[in-house]
């Protein structure tokens, strides 16, 4: 069968296509093509895996010089000013009145909608019995974490004063002084930590049934050992099986409020401000909107490139891919929707600096900006109407990385046009970044890629016992099913 | 000291302290002889001196007078500064009080009186006195900076003979030799160049030079004087006179290129009476003047103006000889195109009406020829002797840049072998054709007395370091003469020495400034000098002393004109940072920006965009040359600035940038102009321009957008608005129903702090930018700083240009600072609670709290709030470190700044009425330090709570508004909209 080329994303009213294709029809091909990538040893580690990771690390070194720039000496990277007496300070990036935030809170919105699509994918699409997700869930959980950790860089180096940061926790205190609870930036706070939490536990309860299965399949003690603990001691019994599905289902339910409200938290930094372009009660729905949709794009590059390179055609099949890319029609589409009622409301509300805004916006010195948002955003992705687009890989690789280089530029614009031009013309000014600004999103790239490289190679990236759940022989009725597939396919 | 007797100076003993009239300081007669101050009486003036309130004040005084009376007497002993431990202080100094001295500043041949503050024994701020007629309470921007330029590090230190080191004994042996080798010649072949300085002390010993040595020649330059106001008169008058104007008592007034409110005559004084006499308070509802500005930059003054006729400089010759025709002063007047002509019609219409009550100023770029007319003007509208007087110039010495280019030839043949330079810098200032590098090369001996070892004092023989006056004694008159001892606030940091000192020591004596100060005074008391000193000293001023008036005889005949060139022209003006250059070192100044086109750290060349095209340039910043000059041409390079409001044609450049002496903040800042500017063409001159390819220079703005984009920010209306609906003002938040608040607010029970910022009467000069960051510690952040746009002065002012012509629009101006919202948007982002409001309605900081997520920056709708985005204290010279105000936090990196309303002032307020038994702070008994220095009074602050407080009255007035008022933010500081009074018949 698998040597067959299937179309499974052919669409036939009486026969549902299958779901994944498995491997050569046998269960035990699964566990061996998704567990080998992690038992390689590490000298046979894949070439490819190699370079990735070099290039992640040199990506990482970059952030940890571009950090040291920052916060330590200054002066480490070349091209932009210091102070008076040189040394280091948020000024080493492009930042200043009345630009206070801008490639670092686009940074942090950025990865933060990035992180969105792994818990829509484990959660809700598990509510909604959206079986497909299996094949990707977990990479996409795994980025969702990764996601997290390169969004919390920002916001932990962009205050001035790193080493009081941990002022914005509520931490017990002799003074009683606590975090304003009335910031939304004090409310970020508890809500990407819920959401990293939450989000963390998820991923570790659906790894665990795994973990156990390349226990067992280890051939050294090291492996057994370090895998074993991490397993929790399962043993795959019914009622390991009972307790594993309730949980996993209590952890869907939490999850699933909090896709909705991390970003709508998120959305409050600008929304409840007073700024021109910021202070709009349509930001929740629309950054929601927004996260999923580059959450898709990311999980779509990724999951491209490992399908590839470890072969998992098979498991994440073009159906998956088709699903992906109609999520991101479908939200960018809505995104596209939000960008014009902007503009409406901005109109009917009669208000002058909140209709200068948006006319400054798509006219002013940054329409550069938000044109490349708009056609990245709302045009490139109407070519998913087409099926051939949307089936083919090629189309969308480069669609999903446009995708995620609109949704940076829409976090952008937001962020540095609102505040460029706000209410008095006298404190005007632009931005432009810095060598420093560049190498700290550059280099938050490298952290992330360098932690979902050392993912792929030591975790089972695919959630090998849920995706044999829904193989076709998995079915009962799998025999009639696959003659019907293959005629369908032939046919 | 402790074997003198007591000393017999009795009187006046037993005068009561007046409590129910607080005054900045009491009488000397005050004098007490408490036991306890013997001990301060050894010291030649007090470490500690005044408080402005309570007993301690009282002690200041006798302190104050013991000090000084004990110096009057003990005559010729050679005064002696004992240091006395705090554990055995007076009792005036309390360690964390400041005490304030009064002093004066000598400044663009005129002076200002001024009070400096001091903590302990450092001066770290210089305010106006309220006593002194030309400052009466305010200072300009120039002398606020002046207290940073006494701890510059790059002072000279020490004499030098050229590149070697020496000292003050060796220099006075010189000195003194080179005196009694004059004195053998009579002084032949030697010449003394000083500053249009306006020391009685300095003319004394210069007068006693001439006297010893009468072939010795004394001439007085200075890049900007009025010297051309008085060869005017000299034209007009046959004799030459200074012009003291009272802009008080005319109600037309017409400024010739004439920058009076900011620059020229007595700015402070000047911009005083112009407001007061404009300011619709109390059911006022007219104006009591009306300005029109005729002139080619876009100054201060003219922004201010009520009409403005953009006009070449070397037209406004013929457009005052047409003035005087039309005023009936005769001559034959001049062709002028039809918009001069309309609107000099009703202009000279105007003048004519008010007659005994106008005052027509003529700019000092203008040459004597058209100062002559204008002085002819005033005199056939009756003003002479009402608002404009006249009194006998200061000095005799020849002056102006005919005398220095003069001088020059006079050295460069030889004649001159021996040349003594009292301050100035002629090497970099002085007319291009006088080539005084040249000629001092070929001087034999020279000797140069300067803050700085500047471009001159390379040049020199011997430089000597200078005392700076807030160093040393010194004397100053204003334009009217009225004197002011200048008293020192510090022992000199590096040993300088006055002009009076040196010029004394090269006559062979050997008297401390003190000693050559008061011997001045000495002589031009009839009795009791003691006390007459003592009085000066606590008052700043010297009653009485101004010059007696001259009433001039009737002009003469217009003088003739030069024909008009045509072309472009060059325009000079003074820096509006580094002065004539004596400024260049200072960061305070270099980063103010200027007042009309927002540059900092540099100069340009400023046109109107239609000159601008017709130069094809690009760009702002596109380098252009100008050539001036027929034989010896002289080229500069420099960028071009579109600058809406310049004349046509019309080349406006600053002087006094462009330094390349070795100064750490000053050198290689902006563009040495002063190659174009030559002796005859002084003021302006014909010039080419032409562009320079290879792309452009970055000027550093401060406001980089100059039109208010139709939002309601300054308010504005004609007086005949104003009178049929004087609550015009409130008209754009009028729709706005009533807002709520989301949670209960403040009460404001006791003080409620507020602010009113009087549009009406700001005439934009900066003076609050500077004084702000000399009383808040506000760091600079250098050229590059304000590039990116860091700069971080706690309060601006947004100039916006308005009217359809962007090639000749009006100009207004608006002060801003932190609102203190009472719904303020930045507290309720501030994670960490950082910023929170206090009980009498402060946007309060604390700096310890701030993490620096400049979240609060991002929501200021006003964006006030300045982030450190470095450490801009970081590794800060410790001289430099003298002038921080103990009572400001000096910020570290990473942390927001903003305005606190002089939170430091209000609280020394409130502890002084605590500590006199008061329940709350009285009105009017503490100021913030924009509102003191502000010349024109724009600023008021005060309690709210208290209805009769000047603030609470200003906010109650029918032309107030805030800013912004329609978010809901509840902004704590009014505004009071601005009213303009044009001439019906101009439309």
């Amino acid at each position: 069968m698998a040597s067959e080329k299937i179309d499974n994303t052919y669409e036939d009213p009486t026969h549902r296509a299958p779901l994944v294709l498995g491997e050569d029809g046998s269960f035990q091909a699964v566990s061996d093509r998704i567990s080998s990538v992690v038992e390689v040893p590490i000298k046979k580690t894949a070439k490819p895996w190699v370079l990735l990771l070099l290039m992640a690390l040199s990506g990482l070194a970059l952030l940890g010089g571009a950090l040291t720039d920052l916060i330590v000496t200054g002066n480490i990277l070349p091209g932009n000013p210091s102070g008076p007496a040189g040394g280091a300070g948020t000024g080493r990036w492009g930042l200043n009145h009345p630009v206070g935030w801008a490639w670092d809170i686009t940074g942090f919105v950025f990865w933060i909608g990035i992180g969105h699509a792994g818990t829509l994918i484990s959660a809700i699409l598990f509510l909604f019995r959206q079986k497909w997700r299996t094949s990707i869930n977990r990479a996409a959980e795994a980025m969702t974490l990764f996601a997290v950790v390169s969004a919390l860089l920002y916001p932990t180096v962009h205050v001035g004063r790193v080493w009081f940061l941990y002022w914005v926790f509520p931490i017990p205190n002799q003074m009683g002084a606590w975090p304003n609870f009335r910031s939304p930036l004090a409310w970020d706070f508890f809500a990407v930590s819920t959401y990293g939490t939450v989000s963390l536990l998820f991923w570790f309860v659906g790894l665990v049934p795994d973990l156990a299965t390349i226990r067992d399949r280890a051939t050294n003690k090291i492996r057994a050992v370090i895998y074993g603990i991490f397993a929790l001691g399962w043993r795959g019994s019914a009622r390991h099986w009972v307790h594993y599905e309730r949980a996993y289902l209590i952890l869907a339910g939490l999850s699933t409020p909090l896709v909705l409200s991390v970003h709508t938290i998120v959305s409050f930094d600008f929304a409840t401000s007073v700024i021109p372009g910021w202070h709009t009660t349509i930001f929740p729905p629309y950054f929601v909107a927004g996260a999923v949709f580059s959450g898709f794009a990311m999980v779509q590059t990724l999951m491209l490139i490992a399908r590839k390179a470890y072969g998992w055609e098979n498991l994440i099949t073009l159906r998956h891919v088709e699903n992906m890319n109609k999520i991101m029609m479908a939200t960018g589409t809505m995104v596209g929707y939000a960008y014009g009622m902007e503009f409406f409301i901005a109109w009917y509300s009669g208000n002058e600096y909140e209709g200068f805004a948006f006319i400054n916006r798509a006219f002013g010195p940054y329409s550069w900006a938000y044109w490349t948002m708009v056609s990245c955003n709302v045009f490139f992705p109407q070519l998913f109407w087409f099926k051939g687009v949307r089936t083919s890989l090629g189309a969308s690789f480069v669609l999903s990385i446009i995708v995620n280089i609109g949704m940076w530029f829409e976090r952008f614009v937001i962020i540095v046009t609102s505040l460029h031009r706000d209410f008095l013309p006298s404190s005007w000014g632009y931005f432009r970044p810095t060598v420093t600004d560049i190498a700290t999103f550059i280099g938050t790239f490298g952290l992330f890629f360098t932690l979902f490289l050392l993912f792929i190679r030591v975790l089972p990236a695919i959630a090998i016992s849920e995706v044999k759940g829904i193989l076709p022989q998995a079915d009962p009725h799998h025999h009639d099913d696959h003659a019907h597939g293959k005629e369908a396919a032939h046919g | 000291m402790s074997k003198r007797g007591p000393y017999p100076f009795q009187y006046g003993l037993d005068q009561q302290q007046d409590e129910a009239t607080p005054r900045q300081w009491r009488s000397l007669d005050e004098y007490a002889n408490a036991k306890e101050f013997k001990e301060a009486l050894a010291r030649e003036f007090p470490d500690g001196a005044s408080e402005l309130n309570g007993s301690s004040r009282r002690e200041f005084i006798q302190l104050m007078g013991a000090s000084v009376a004990l110096a009057g007497l003990a005559g010729c002993r050679r005064p002696e500064e004992k240091i006395l431990p705090y554990t055995r202080r007076g009792d005036t100094l309390v360690e964390g009080r400041p005490l304030w001295f009064s002093s004066v500043v000598p400044f663009y041949d005129t002076a200002i009186g001024v009070t400096v503050e001091s903590h302990e024994g450092r001066p770290t701020k210089i305010e106006g006195n309220e006593k002194h007629p030309d400052s009466r309470g305010a200072t300009t921007a120039f002398v606020q900076a002046q207290v940073l330029d006494l701890y510059d590090p790059d002072r000279s230190t020490a004499p030098r003979e050229k590149d070697r080191v020496a000292n003050w004994e060796e220099a006075i042996d010189a000195l003194r030799k080179l005196g009694a080798a004059q004195k053998d010649k009579k002084g032949k072949g030697f010449a003394v160049l000083t500053e249009a300085h306006r020391s009685p002390t300095t003319q004394a010993q210069l007068d006693e030079l001439k006297k010893q040595l009468p072939e010795a020649k004394v001439v007085r330059y200075s890049p900007f004087s009025r010297w051309a106001s008085r060869e005017g008169a000299k034209l007009a008058f046959g004799q030459a006179l200074d012009a003291v104007v009272h802009v008080e008592k005319a109600k037309v007034l017409v400024a010739l290129d004439s920058d009076f409110l900011h620059n020229e005559s007595s700015p402070v004084k000047n911009a005083r009476a112009f407001a007061d006499g404009r300011r619709l308070g109390d059911g006022a509802k007219s104006i009591q003047n009306r300005l029109y500005a005729v002139e080619a930059a876009f100054t201060v003054t003219g922004a201010s103006a009520d009409h403005r006729l953009r006009a070449s400089s070397r037209d406004i010759g013929r457009i005052a000889a047409a003035i005087l025709a039309e005023v009936g002063g005769g001559g034959a007047g001049a062709q002028l195109d039809a918009k001069a002509q309309r609107f000099v019609k009703a202009m000279a219409k105007d003048l004519a009406s008010a007659k005994g009550e106008s005052l027509v100023l003529c700019g000092d770029n203008q040459p004597p020829a058209v100062h002559a007319i204008v002085h002819a003007i005033n005199h056939a509208l009756g003003n002479v002797g009402k608002s404009v007087e006249y009194v006998k110039p200061f000095s005799t010495d020849a002056e102006g840049p005919a005398a220095i280019v003069e001088l020059a030839k006079a050295m460069s043949s030889g004649e001159i072998d021996t040349l003594l330079i009292l301050g100035g810098n002629p090497v970099f200032d002085a007319p291009a054709d006088a080539d005084f590098a040249a000629a001092l090369g070929k001087v034999k001996t020279s000797i140069h007395l300067s803050h700085y070892v500047d471009e001159t004092s390379k040049a020199c023989g011997w430089h000597l370091n200078r005392a700076h006056w807030l160093e040393q004694w010194s004397d100053a008159r204003t334009d009217d003469g009225t004197a002011a001892i200048g008293q020192p606030l510090i022992a000199p940091l590096h040993g300088g020495k006055t002009d009076a000192e040196v010029l004394d020591r090269l006559l062979g004596g050997q008297r401390t400034a003190y000693q050559l100060v008061q011997a001045t005074w000495q002589g031009q008391t009839a009795i009791n000098f003691a006390k007459v000193w003592r009085k000066a000293l606590h008052d700043g001023v010297i009653d009485g002393s101004a010059a007696p008036r001259v009433t001039p005889s009737a002009p003469g005949a217009a003088p003739a004109l030069p024909p008009r060139f045509d072309g472009i022209e060059v325009v000079f003006a003074p820096d509006s940072h580094a002065y004539d250059g004596r400024l260049a070192n200072n960061s305070w100044m270099q980063e103010m920006p200027d007042q009309m086109t927002k540059v900092t750290w540099d100069n340009a060349a400023l046109m109107s965009p239609a000159t601008f095209r017709k130069l094809a340039l690009k760009q702002d910043g596109s380098w252009v040359e100008i050539t001036v000059g027929g034989p010896n041409q002289k080229k500069v390079k420099l960028p071009a600035l579109r600058t809406p409001g310049v004349a046509e044609d019309t080349i406006v450049v600053t002087v006094g940038q462009g330094r390349t002496a070795e100064l750490k903040v000053g050198k290689g800042k902006g563009f040495d102009t002063y190659p174009l500017r030559t002796s005859t063409g002084f003021g302006f001159a014909a010039a080419t321009a032409s562009k320079v390819s290879g792309g452009a220079y970055d000027l550093a703005q401060t406001q980089e957008h100059h039109v208010m984009e139709g939002r309601p920010l300054v308010r504005e209306a004609n007086l005949t608005k104003f009178r049929s609906n004087a609550k015009f003002a409130k008209e754009p938040d009028a729709h706005n129903p009533e807002l709520l608040s989301l949670w209960k607010e403040h009460e404001y029970t006791g003080h409620k702090w507020s602010m009113v910022v009087d549009l009406q009467s700001c005439i934009g000069c900066n003076a609050c930018m500077v004084a702000c960051q000399a009383e808040n510690n506000i760091p600079v952040v250098g050229k590059s700083g304000v590039l990116m746009g860091r700069e971080m002065h706690w309060m601006r002012i947004d100039r916006y240009y308005t009217g359809d012509d962007m090639e000749d629009p009006q100009a207004v101006m608006q002060p801003l600072m932190c609102q203190h919202c009472e719904n303020a948007p930045c507290e309720q982002v501030c994670p960490v609670g950082a910023t929170t409001h206090s009980p009498e309605g402060l946007n309060d900081i604390a700096y310890n709290r701030c993490i620096g997520t400049r979240y609060c920056a991002n929501n200021c709708p006003y964006k006030v709030r300045r982030f450190n985005f470095f450490n801009y204290n970081k590794d800060m010279n410790e001289l430099r470190t003298m002038q921080y105000n103990p009572e400001v936090t000096v910020r570290t990196r990473g942390v927001i700044e903003k305005c606190s309303y002089c939170v430091q002032r209000i609280q020394r307020a409130k502890i002084d009425a605590h500590r006199a038994g008061q329940q709350k702070v009285a009105d009017g008994s503490f100021q913030v330090a924009c509102q003191q220095v502000c010349p024109t009074r724009a600023i008021s602050f005060g309690d709210l709570n208290d209805k009769e407080s000047v603030v609470a009255k200003a906010a109650a007035l029918p032309q107030q508004y805030q800013l912004l008022a329609e978010l809901n933010i509840k902004p704590r500081t009014n505004y009071l909209a601005r009213v303009r009074n044009p001439n019906p018949e101009l439309g």
